[in-house]
This record gives C-alpha cells, structure tokens and sequence, in this order.
C-alpha cells in the first residue's frame, strides 16, 4: 500500500510517501493500526487527520487492501 | 455547467476566460479573488506557501460545484488555485461563476469557498516572515562579472580555492567509499611466523643429514616453540606454525620413516615456507591517505587491525532547484513544464561520495527565494557544499550569483567557455563551496563530473578526476565549435585498448544519451574533424 503524506504529516514523518504491507481487507482503523506500528509519530494524527483512498475521501464503510494508495489529509486550509 | 478547474505554480492572470461562452445569456458573472494578506497572526509576512495533493483537489473541487449546481443553477464555473509560494498582495484562488441570475452565482461562490475550506486538500505550509533585510532596493544587485574561463582554469581555480576538510575517525562498517585521511602502516608481520605450505617433516635449513629423529608432531593450529637441532625433525601439517626460524620442509612423498625415524632422499630447492613478514612487514606502510576506501581497502585494514580510520567526514549538500516550470516527476505536466529530473540526477550521482543531501525548490522570484533561503541559514551556513541548478545564466530571473553572494559566497568564477555548461558559477565562503549549475540535464550531468567532483574530491583528500587517453571508434564530423566541448561517449576495452564511441545528442537538454555515457571526450575548441583511431583525451564518468 502507497501512502502519500502532506502538510504536517509529511513534516513529522519525513517523508512524502512510503510503502505499507497489508495483508487482506481492512477498514480504517486497520489502516491507522499499521500505519502506527509501520511510523509512530503518527500516532498523534489519528484523530484530525481523514484518509483518501485512490484520490477520493474515505468514508467508514470504506475497505482498503494493499493494492490501495492511501493518503493522508490532515485539516486543509486552502482558499 | 461547464467546470474548469486550474491548480498551478504560477501567478493567477485576471481575464474574462469564460465570459465569451455565455455572453448574452449569463446575466451575472461572480468573479471572486482571495489574496495573501501581508500579516498572518499579528506578524508581519512576506509569502505563504501552498501545498496541494492536486488530483484529488482538483476531483473534489469538481463534486463540490456539481453537487452545488443541483440547488443553485448556474451555467459555468473556473477555479483557479495557485500552489507555492505566494508573496502577500497577490492572488492564491479566484473563482469566476456565471448564471442566469445573480442570487445563484452568489450562492454557490459563497458556499464553495466554504466547502473548499473544509474538504480540498490543500494546505497552507507556513507564511514567510517579513525581514527588511531580504528586500533588495532595485538595482541593488550588482551587475553580474562577466568573467569568462576555461576548463582546464576553471579545475585549477577549484583546486586552488577549496579546502580539505578535517577527518574524523569512523568504524569500518561506515568507512566504505570514504577517503582514508592518515597513512596506515602494518603493526606486525603478516604472516607472523613462518609456516610449512606442505605436509611433511621440518629440519634445519642447513643440516644436511640423511637421517633424522622425529621429536615433534605439529598441527596446523599447534603453537610450539622449540628450538630444532642437528639431526632432529618435526611432523607438520600445511599451515603449522613452524617451532623456530630458518627451517625447510621435506615434503612427506620425499622421505622415508620407520618408527620415529626418517631417511631423506635428494632435496628439492623450494623450503616450503611461507615466511613471517612476507606479505608485509611491521612499519610497513599498506595504505596511504587519499586512498577511496573500497571493500579490498576495508578488508586490509581489519587485517591490520585498524578499527577506527581517519577518513573524510560524511559530506552535508544542500541542493536547491529553481524555475517554476518544474513539477515533481510523479505528477503530468501541464503545457509550459517539464519534470524536474536534476533532483534525482544529483541524487544519483552524489551516492558515490558518502554524504547527506537535503533538496529544496526555491520560488522564482528573487526576494521570495532569499526569503526561504533565510529559513534554512543554519542548515545552509553548516552545508559543506551548495548547490543550485537553474538561474545561472543571466536572464531576468537567473539570481543564483546574487543567491550565493547573500548567503555570503564570493563567487569565484561565472562561465566557462565550455559546451554544454557554460553558464556555471563556482563561489567559495570559507570552507564552504557552491556551484551555480545550468538546469538543463546534460549540463548538469557534465557540470557534476567535470567540475563538482574536482571540488569535492579536494574537499574529501582524494586526487582530483583525471583525464586518461583513448582513441575514437567512430568518426566525429559535427564536433566543431568555438568553445572546447565535453561529448558524451561510451568507453570500452576493446583488445587491450580503451575505445570510445561518441553518442549522440542534440543540446544540453537531451537526456536519452545519458544512460550509456561513461564517459566525457574533451574536444579542443574548434576542431574541424576527428577521425576514426584518432587519440582523444577523456574522463572516465563511471568510477
């Protein structure tokens, strides 16, 4: 699994992007389990950072499998 | 409803766009500018840099209008976002709807610019601290010296203006690739005894007895000194530590044994023994400084037991690309860009020096770039060496001599008269070093070898890139040109003699040619032809 950072995100990590192992279909909060495990200093964006999966914003239905490219959206600000 | 929907680098035009389509039927035309204030929190601010994830941004600002356009009717909408830094004053979004009736356009500009503040995924970075310092007066910059030099004066400038860094002591799980700083001598003989390289039996050197007396079995991790006497042998394996010095050993096919006894035979003249201090001696010197420690250096050193080398330190780059026509080579260029490909290119090329590079985009205006520039001075006044490709020429927004000259480098030289990189800058602060390299690929490839490899191997110790000879495989019949020229070419032995094919390239830009070039032919100034077998000068580009 692709995952592409920005915004603070990106500046805590330090990195744009990285690669994830997911094995079968998780939903969201399997994504943060190892998005977590793979980047502590995540940890601390869990709760206003929303997730897009192949460019589109990821609702809580929503299932992801390794082939997927997550993004991270931290608060935007744009405008 | 028509949509258009722009996200760019480069400063938002005012202009009707999309008035022609509808005149007569749009009866109002919203055209709403947002701009950067010149104070963010209560401090004064220069700029305010931009990011966006631009696919998605441009997908979602797309479904917001669509899903507005299902309560609020409205014929067309542009949006046009602006990514990078923005200086205050100017414009980072402009909306322009148009419908039929004022109240919808209205509404749906209002309640995009709330939704697009919510859901697109852009982003403001950081503003940039207004500093009054880092606006320059016009023609404050001084008119740029044209001081012109060739390559063989631009190498010995280089030499004679960097300096060697200091070494530091480095485990040799992290020497690789380093340059050895101190000159490594044996401490002991290697071997350090001498040893049988037979199985058979060890006598004197000079006793010339038929008979002997076996008094001894050695194996070959036995430690025994004895000290041998006439008449007297020792059985020993190949590899035994002899017991004493000045021995030979009788091959065991060589002799005959009863009991503890032995008869020698004839005697052949080898000794068959290794003897201590072969391969080297104790004060010996077996490296010397200036020395690129390879995984064989890496192995003699162990061998010697030389832990802990003077090597050069890891070497701190910082490279700063400049132009906005660049985009990041994941994403599709828009007419007007091109992908940067110097970023990797340096990346790439740098992996041969052990060194950390930090890469940086710098915006195109001048005061704008001094004012990022002046964000990172730390990281910048402790870089090793500095580099900035793009803006090295002297068009309009080529400042990278005014750049350099702010972050206090004396520049040195500007251009070489050399096809293709004639527009480089070679600068010096102290110990620290820039280079101005022009952006285009094959220049940036030629500049690095020819040019920052010479600095950055006097800053490491090591002996600058030397030009050995070959001879043409082909003939070269477009080589002419007033200024001397570096050709790419690939290099290769061919019965014992180094041939190089010319490959072919069109202008500095080319990059196809890149991939097989290992090396750089160096063709006088005005060269008319050169034929096939003539002896031509080059630099190998593959170390």
């Amino acid at each position: 699994m692709r995952i592409l950072l920005f915004a603070q995100v990106k500046d805590a990590v330090g990195a744009a992007e990285f690669e994830l192992k997911i094995h079968g279909e998780v939903d969201a909060a399997g994504v943060w389990r190892h998005l977590i495990v793979a980047r502590s200093e995540l940890a601390p964006f869990q709760k206003t950072t929303r997730l897009a999966r192949n460019g589109e914003y990821a609702d809580a239905r929503a299932r992801f499998i390794d082939a997927d490219e997550v993004a991270l959206i931290p608060p935007v600000s744009g405008g | 409803m028509k949509i258009e929907i722009q996200i760019t680098p480069h400063p938002i035009e005012s202009g009707p766009g999309l008035a022609s389509d509808f005149s007569g039927v749009a009866g109002a035309i919203a055209d709403f500018s947002g701009a950067v204030r010149d104070q963010e929190n209560g401090e004064a601010i220069t700029a305010i840099e931009y990011e966006a994830f631009s696919p998605m941004a441009e997908n979602e600002m797309r479904r917001i209008l669509e899903s507005l356009a299902e309560t609020c009717p409205c014929l067309a909408a542009r949006v046009i976002h602006r990514v990078g830094v923005i200086p205050a004053g100017e414009v980072a979004i402009q909306v322009v709807i148009m419908a039929r009736h004022r109240d919808a356009a209205f509404a749906m500009l209002a309640e995009f610019m709330n939704r697009l503040k919510q859901e697109v995924p852009i982003w403001k970075r950081r503003a940039l601290p207004f500093n009054p310092l880092l606006v320059s007066p016009p023609g404050a910059t001084p008119p740029a010296q044209k001081r012109t030099v060739s390559l063989t004066e631009a190498v010995a400038e280089i030499s004679s203006h960097v300096t060697t860094l200091q070494s530091v002591p480095a485990p040799l799980d992290q020497a690789a690739g380093r340059i050895l700083m101190e000159t490594v001598r044996a401490t002991e003989d290697q071997p350090s005894h001498d040893r049988s390289t037979r199985d058979g039996y060890a006598i004197l050197n000079n006793d010339f007895s038929t008979h002997f007396r076996v008094v001894d079995t050695l194996y070959a991790a036995d430690w025994k000194p004895r000290q041998l006497k006439t008449g007297e042998c020792v059985r020993v394996a190949t590899g035994t530590v002899l017991p004493c010095e000045n021995l030979r050993v009788i091959m065991q096919e060589d002799i005959e044994r009863e009991g503890d006894q032995i008869r020698v035979g004839p005697r052949e003249a080898a000794t068959n023994i290794r003897e201590r201090g072969e391969e080297m001696r104790a004060g010996q010197v077996v490296l010397k400084a200036g020395t690129r420690l390879n995984a064989g250096a890496l192995a003699l050193l162990a061998t010697v037991g030389c832990t802990r080398p003077q090597v050069s330190p890891r070497l701190k780059v910082i490279h700063f690309t400049t132009g906005d026509e660049l985009v990041s080579p994941d994403q599709k260029p828009m007419p007007g860009q091109i992908r940067d490909s110097n970023s990797i290119l340096l990346r790439g090329w740098l992996r041969q020096f052990p060194s950390d590079l930090w890469q940086h985009h710098l915006p195109e205006e001048f005061d704008l770039a001094k004012a990022v520039v002046n964000e990172h001075q730390s990281k910048i006044q402790n870089a090793d060496v500095v580099l900035i490709s793009g803006g090295a020429s002297v068009g309009d927004k080529d400042f990278t001599r005014a750049l350099l000259e702010f972050l206090g480098f004396c520049i040195v030289f500007q251009r070489l008269n050399l096809r293709p990189g004639a527009p480089t800058l070679f600068g010096i602060s102290g110990v620290r070093v820039a280079f101005g390299l022009p952006g285009n690929p094959l220049a940036h490839f030629v500049g690095c070898h020819a040019l920052v490899a010479v600095a950055l191997a006097k800053l490491t110790g090591a002996p600058p890139p030397a030009f050995v000879h070959g001879t043409l495989s082909e003939a070269m019949a477009d080589a002419e040109c007033p200024r001397e020229t570096l050709w790419p070419a690939r290099c290769q032995m061919t019965e014992g003699k180094l041939e190089l094919a010319p490959l072919r390239w069109n202008s500095s830009g080319d990059v196809t040619c890149m991939p097989e070039a290992n090396a750089l032919i160096r063709i006088p100034a005005n060269t008319a032809e050169l034929s096939v077998g003539a002896r031509v000068e080059f630099l190998p580009t593959n170390f």
